[in-house]
């Protein structure tokens, strides 16, 4: 157990759980998880972008935050993520590799899909 | 085909996805890897097929990102307790860096800040010891519920109405916790982290609170969530219960707490979770708000539970309809319902008064004629709020309540 050793604080901590109504809260083990594998992943494509985008997106992120949006996201939707992944959260995106990997969200998952 | 199976196509495929059995009859439309892979659920929107997955200490939810873990509650689930189960309870995380193991006895809560005089850090133990619990029932929504609604589209989560649910949090409140670091009278906001980080380092999930929103009394740090430990990925082993306000400021695996005195203004305060500064919390779709503030608390909502749109029911046959409404936390004192689209209205039974931030039942008897019926329910709060019959917009798609319609059909 890992709070205070003096009595006075072990009889608190009795009479609070007595109090509440709870049953012993005594301590076990750390609680651990497995969390399953993503359950998409991104849509293939001839388009440059491709790779590019497996390379920088996934590695933060499952698929479906792409996937799922709504088939009307147009180009400035994309081109806004894709620079706040970089500008907000780091993400180790080269410049240079935007314009293709925002090219290839909005025709694979935005407005500009083939029909 | 019997009438619970049409009233209820997602236990279906539930059934199907799991054990295959009812593969050649009930799950036609699911491929054989499909079947094999995971059950799938389609959202009533554009572009809304989801798996569903059970995560650890969770049962099969709508999974709208696999990682970070973002789930939906499949929406039966609320007619069948006004209290939520914690392991259909829904999951929102903003970054991949969450916690997969945490050991309770070791974990603690550093309390300081510009604004705080004694800085201390607290155990679980001293938490759930040193302290005279609280306990109540509160809804937590996510902003973005029922996002996916929208119309226009707004991007972001396309959830349906499941990012929400209602459950019983026992643990201290934040005033009392924080008495114990005898604040400067420059205290501004409170500011709340938690365990989970961005993996590159920017955009931590950091969510700020004004102080006297803050020591109200009522926002709490719970260690218990409907008589259990908080299941891990609701915010293991304390989380932040800020009652009547939107799930985002609900931090989980609580770490850290600041007193500042200026207005925190992180990211994920400003300029995420922000919304149209006006009463409506509103904007014409296609335009930009002039100006923003934070998200704040629930609007009104209510729904049917008991029907889902598009079932059939027996003409000449009273039924009672079934449903919930909430507010944020002045309570529902009226729920009326229409059968015929809102032409005409009628006052529904409100079950239990079970806390005003809670979940509050409602019942109507319902006897169809045969044909189409348009199901409307409406409720109000104790000041008087309501909900709109047009649904408002505004561009992140957040605080969504419009008027519900439910069409069912007497046969």
């Amino acid at each position: 157990m890992n709070h205070p050793a003096h009595g006075k604080a072990r009889i608190t901590f009795v009479m609070a759980a007595i109090a509440v109504g709870i049953a012993s809260t005594a301590m076990a083990a750390p609680k651990t998880i497995d969390l399953p594998p993503d359950g998409v992943q991104m849509t293939p494509s001839a388009l440059p972008g491709y790779a590019k985008a497996q390379a920088s997106c996934v590695v933060c992120h499952s698929a479906e935050y792409m996937l799922y949006q709504p088939p009307t996201a147009a180009r400035p939707y994309w081109d806004a993520m894709v620079k706040r992944m970089k500008v907000v959260f780091k993400a180790p995106i080269d410049d240079a590799d935007m314009p293709e990997i925002i090219d290839y969200l909005v025709k694979t998952y935005g407005n500009e899909q083939p029909k | 085909m019997n009438h619970s199976d049409t009233a209820n196509p997602l236990r279906r495929r539930l059934v199907a996805g799991g054990a295959g059995l009812l593969a050649g009859a009930g799950a036609s439309a699911l491929s054989g890897t499909a079947l094999a892979q995971a059950a799938t659920v389609n959202l009533p929107m554009v572009n809304g097929r989801r798996n569903l997955v059970a995560y650890p200490e969770k049962r099969p939810l709508i999974v709208l990102t696999s990682r970070p873990p973002q789930l939906e509650t499949p929406f039966e689930v609320f007619n069948e307790s006004l209290i939520t189960p914690n392991d259909a309870f829904f999951v929102r995380y903003h970054n991949a860096g969450i916690p997969t193991s945490i050991d309770a006895d070791t974990h603690v809560i550093r309390i300081g800040g510009s604004a705080c005089g004694k800085p201390y850090d607290l155990t679980m133990a001293a938490l759930r010891s040193q302290f005279k619990p609280i306990e109540y029932l509160a809804v937590n929504q996510c902003s973005g519920n029922s996002r996916g609604n929208f119309a226009p589209r707004v991007t972001g989560g396309q959830l349906g109405n499941g990012a929400m649910g209602n459950a019983r949090w026992l643990g201290v409140p934040l005033k009392d916790v924080l008495a114990r670091a005898e604040l400067k009278t420059s205290a501004r906001q409170v500011v709340f982290n938690g365990l989970d980080t961005a993996l590159f380092g920017g955009g931590d999930f950091v969510k700020s609170l004004d102080i006297d929103h803050a020591v109200d009394g009522e926002v709490m740090l719970a260690y218990q969530m409907n008589g259990a430990d908080i299941p891990m990925l609701n915010g293991y082993p304390v989380k932040l219960i800020v009652p009547g306000y939107y799930g985002t400021y609900w931090i989980k695996h609580l770490s850290d707490i600041e007193v500042v005195d200026q207005t925190y203004e992180g990211f994920w305060m400003k300029p995420a979770y922000r919304i149209p500064d006006n009463d409506c919390a509103c904007i014409e779709p296609g335009t930009v708000p002039a100006s923003t503030r934070p998200i704040g608390r629930f609007t009104v909502r209510s729904f049917i539970t008991s029907l889902q749109d598009g079932a059939r029911v027996t003409a000449g046959r009273q039924s009672v309809v079934r449903g919930i409404a909430f507010d944020g936390g002045q309570g529902i004192r009226e729920v009326a319902f229409s059968t015929d689209g809102g032409q005409s209205w009628r006052g529904a039974k409100l079950g239990a008064d079970m806390g005003r931030y809670s979940f509050r039942e409602f019942t109507f008897a319902f006897t169809p004629e045969r044909g189409s019926h348009d199901l409307r329910v409406r409720a109000w709060n104790r000041s008087g709020q309501s909900q709109p019959m047009e649904a408002l917009w505004q561009p992140a798609g957040y605080m969504r309540n419009v008027v519900e319609s439910v069409k069912v059909t007497a046969v």
